[in-house]
C-alpha cells in the first residue's frame, strides 16, 4: 500500500512541476491545478481524512473523491491543451499563408 | 485588371483541374483567376499552371477553408472588389458567375450564395438530395439564416465592403462559419440558382455524408474556442 502511495505521489509531483513550470497556463488555471494536485496528494497520504471530507460532500468513500478531483483536473488539462493546439494551428496557418502569398506567381 | 477574382481551392485534382481552368479562362477571360493549391500530393500544382492564372501553394495541407482565405487575401492584395469561390473539380458552371456578380455590382446583396435546389442539380443521388435539405434546415435552426442549400462551394462576396470577412475555420466547417459571418457582419444575402454537375468523378471525391457530423462538431468547438 505504501509503495503505491509513493508511486502516485511521485507521478503527481513530476506532472505538477512540469505543468506549473511551463508558461502555458493562465494564473487561475495554475491555481486550480495547484489546489487540485495538493488536495489529491493530501487525500492519498491521509485516506481517513479523505473519507471524512468525502462524507461532508455527500460522497461515500475518500477514494471516490480522489477520482472525482483527478477527473476534474484531467478535463481542465485536456481543454487547455485543445485550445493550445488551436492557437498553434492558427499560427501555422498564418505562416503557410504568408509563404504562399510571397511565393505566388502568374503562369505565362 | 478586372475587379472580380475567382478563387479556386485545389487539393489532389490533377485529373480535372486543367479542364476546369481552361473552361473558366475561356468563358471569363477578363477575371482574375487565383488557384490556391492546398499542399496537394499529386501533380495538381503543375497541372493548374495555365497562362494568366495566379498560382499559390500552401506548403502543407491546411484545409479548404484556409485555402479560400489565402485566395481572398491575395485577391484583396491585387485590388479585387468581388471574390467568387469556385470548386476545382468541374462541378460548377462558369456561365453562372455573371448573374452573381451583377447582383453584387447592383448592390442588391453583399454575398450571393448558390443553391442547387433553385437551379439544376444534375445527377444528384436521391439520398444526398434529401440529406442536403435536412442539413439546410439544421443550419437554419442553428443560425437563423434562411437558405435552401448548405455547404456549396460556389459564392460571390463583396470583400471590399467587408474587410472583416475572414474565414478562420481551416477545414470543411468554414461553410458554416460563412453563414455565421453573414449573420455577425449583417451582410445582405441572396440565393441564386446554379447548376451543379455531379459526375462519377465528383461523387467519388466529394465528402461523405457521415463527414457532416464532424463538420458540425468542429464548428461548435471552433465557436467555443476563439
Amino acid at each position: 500500500m505504501i509503495f503505491i502511495k509513493l508511486l502516485l505521489i511521485t507521478i503527481l509531483t513530476v506532472v505538477f512541476l512540469l505543468i506549473t513550470l511551463s508558461s502555458r497556463f493562465r494564473t487561475y488555471q495554475r491555481l486550480f491545478i495547484i489546489f487540485g494536485y495538493g488536495a489529491l496528494a493530501f487525500f492519498i497520504l491521509f485516506p481517513s481524512i479523505a473519507d471524512k471530507v468525502a462524507e461532508a460532500f455527500g460522497i461515500e468513500r475518500g477514494a471516490d473523491l480522489v477520482v472525482y478531483i483527478a477527473i476534474a483536473i484531467l478535463a481542465l488539462l485536456s481543454t487547455v491543451l485543445y485550445a493550445q493546439v488551436k492557437i498553434h494551428e492558427r499560427a501555422i496557418t498564418k505562416i503557410v499563408r504568408d509563404i504562399a502569398i510571397m511565393k505566388s506567381r502568374k503562369c505565362e | 485588371m478586372s475587379d472580380v477574382a475567382i478563387v479556386i481551392p485545389l487539393y489532389n485534382e490533377e485529373k480535372v483541374i486543367r479542364k476546369t481552368l481552361e473552361e473558366l479562362r475561356q468563358k471569363r477571360p477578363d477575371d482574375v483567376i487565383i488557384v490556391v493549391d492546398d499542399g496537394s500530393k499529386d501533380n495538381s500544382y503543375f497541372e493548374a499552371c495555365i497562362p494568366g492564372v495566379y498560382l499559390l501553394r500552401h506548403i502543407v495541407n491546411l484545409g479548404q477553408g484556409a485555402a479560400l482565405q489565402t485566395g481572398i487575401d491575395y485577391a484583396k492584395k491585387l485590388g479585387c472588389k468581388y471574390v467568387v469561390t469556385f470548386d476545382s473539380d468541374g462541378q460548377h458552371c462558369a456561365e453562372d458567375i455573371e448573374p452573381f456578380i451583377e447582383t453584387l455590382r447592383n448592390d442588391e446583396a453583399d454575398i450571393v450564395l448558390c443553391s442547387r435546389f433553385l437551379g439544376k442539380a444534375e445527377n444528384i443521388p436521391t439520398l444526398k438530395k434529401y440529406f442536403l435539405r435536412v442539413a439546410a434546415l439544421v443550419e437554419r435552426f442553428l443560425t437563423g439564416i434562411k437558405l435552401t442549400d448548405v455547404h456549396n462551394g460556389f459564392r460571390a462576396i463583396n470583400v471590399a465592403k467587408f474587410p472583416d470577412f475572414v474565414i478562420t475555420q481551416n477545414r470543411m466547417s468554414h461553410a458554416s462559419e460563412i453563414i455565421d459571418l453573414i449573420k455577425r457582419l449583417g451582410m445582405r444575402y441572396v440565393e441564386k440558382p446554379c447548376t451543379i454537375r455531379y459526375s462519377d468523378y465528383s461523387l467519388s471525391k466529394g465528402q461523405s455524408m457521415m463527414n457532416s457530423v464532424n463538420i458540425i462538431i468542429e464548428f461548435i468547438l471552433g465557436k467555443a474556442i476563439k
